[in-house]
């Protein structure tokens, strides 16, 4: 990141944005509304956390994030950019370089391949050196938790709470500005998954990387300064400040709305 | 319209405390139908169900409360079987449907289950979806704002101590989930009968 991107950031205020952003899927015959007026800004090293039921919406919302697939209506800005008039290659350099997405599907292991080359792979597409992508990748490791030992083990014989490591830890090797994760902490242990998602908050707060967190559990969404419900495609937030009618008073209390 | 009732709504003790769901309530059945006492009684039983354990003679009190702010009025009238004797029957006044509209369009105190909207559910009328929206609007963006002040423990993870804490926010949670969902699914049915209807 040179010194212009910097200036570059301080411009626009907003890391990622949504204005009035809608999609559609076709089904057969029929089209169906997946989002629909979705508005909301993130800032750098904000967070975000979306709250939605199963099929409400929230993986599309991160695969429009993340640009791998565009909106039909509105429009969403990275740093300023309008991701619809990019180009195809132009979004996949942003999510080898500053856009990651943590998703459950996205684990791919490849036979023979070791937790370290699975990570120095992701940081070596960065265009680094193998020696600096070595160090790189077990620099992060070191981050996710995943002990030295486990480097040198096969990525097809993970137990899911180190795979998930692992894969925030081939997120983080690449030095995200945004991090996008579907569905934080699909472990089986409540434990790890709440050592998870507290990870998932440290490192994002330590090195300023916004975080936009999706999941059909509240609890997985703990910690997160602000939370969003996505139902039916819309998108309802703790900032919108909605038409507040009218308490019935006693005394005003701080912090609450008129 | 809200104006109206100003005057006397606007220092009133009807819509606040308690039982302010009720009193709501039952100014939605005078509305609809004059009734006797022990009707509206059975009436609002029936409407918002047993969870509620309604008392016949808290109902009494609450009419008085409401007789009390000219938002109801009692008539005599003869008693239906020809007997000798008179039945009082309680009659909305002018004051009775703005009352209405304003108490569904009062914010409710801050919790993580609304009885509330339940009761205003219960009674409005097809002019009340848009108080209806905004309050289940409100709702939502309240539990939204719940879950963000849940913040997680500061023990050490996984300890005897942290124990309690990790269940007791896991407990508001599911609920503060529950009622998300509930206000979405509330939403969409709305939403759903609007479209039928137009």
């Amino acid at each position: 990141m040179g010194p212009g991107s910097l200036s570059h950031r301080r411009v626009h205020a907003s890391l990622l944005s949504f204005a009035n952003v809608g999609k559609r899927r076709r089904e057969g015959e029929r089209e169906s509304v997946v989002l629909e007026g979705v508005s909301f800004e993130l800032g750098a090293g904000g967070a975000l956390g979306i709250y939605g039921q199963r099929r409400s919406g929230k993986s599309s919302l991160l695969r429009l994030a993340v640009g791998l697939e565009l909106c039909d209506g509105g429009s969403v800005r990275f740093e300023g950019h309008e991701l619809e008039s990019m180009s195809g290659g132009e979004r996949a350099r942003l999510l080898r370089g500053p856009i990651a997405l943590l998703s459950a599907d996205g684990w791919l292991p490849s036979p023979g391949e070791t937790v370290m080359d699975h990570v120095a792979m992701s940081a070596g597409s960065a265009g680094l050196s193998l020696r600096e992508a070595r160090r790189r990748a077990l620099a992060a490791l070191d981050r996710a938790g995943v002990a030295g030992v486990s480097a040198e083990e096969m990525t097809v014989s993970l137990a899911p709470d180190t795979r998930a490591r692992v894969t925030l830890a081939r997120a983080l090797v690449r030095e995200p500005r945004l991090l996008a994760v579907d569905e934080p902490a699909p472990l089986p242990s409540l434990l790890e998954r709440e050592r998870f998602c507290a990870l998932l908050r440290e490192v994002a707060r330590e090195r300023s990387i916004a975080l936009l967190v999706a999941s059909e559990e509240l609890s997985a969404l703990q910690g997160i300064a602000s939370l969003a419900s996505l139902s039916a495609g819309e998108l309802c937030s703790t900032e919108d400040r909605g038409t507040v009618v009218e308490f019935p008073r006693r005394r005003a209390r701080a912090g609450e709305s008129p | 319209m809200v104006g109206a009732v100003e005057g006397k709504a606007g220092t009133a003790k009807w819509i606040r405390g308690r039982s302010a769901h009720l009193r709501g309530a039952l100014l939605g059945l005078v509305l609809e139908r004059p009734s006797h006492g022990g009707e509206l009684a059975n009436r609002l039983a029936v409407r918002l169900g047993e969870t509620w354990r309604i008392d016949s003679n808290d109902v009494y009190r609450l009419l008085q409360n409401l007789l009390d702010e000219g938002l109801i009025e009692v008539h005599e009238e003869p008693r239906r079987d020809k007997r000798p004797g008179t039945r009082i029957v309680y009659h909305p006044t002018e004051l009775t449907s703005a009352a209405l509209t304003r108490w569904i369009e009062t914010l409710l105190p801050r919790e993580t289950f609304r009885l509330g909207l339940h009761a205003k559910l219960a009674v409005a009328r097809e002019q009340d979806v848009p108080g209806l929206r905004s309050a289940l609007a409100q709702h939502r963006r309240e539990c939204l704002t719940l879950a963000t002040m849940m913040c997680p423990g500061d023990g050490e993870p996984g300890s005897w101590g942290a124990l309690f804490m990790d269940c007791t926010r896991d407990g508001i949670h599911q609920m503060l989930q529950t009622e998300l969902d509930w206000v979405n699914r509330t939403l969409r049915r709305i939403d759903e009968y609007a479209a039928r209807a137009a």
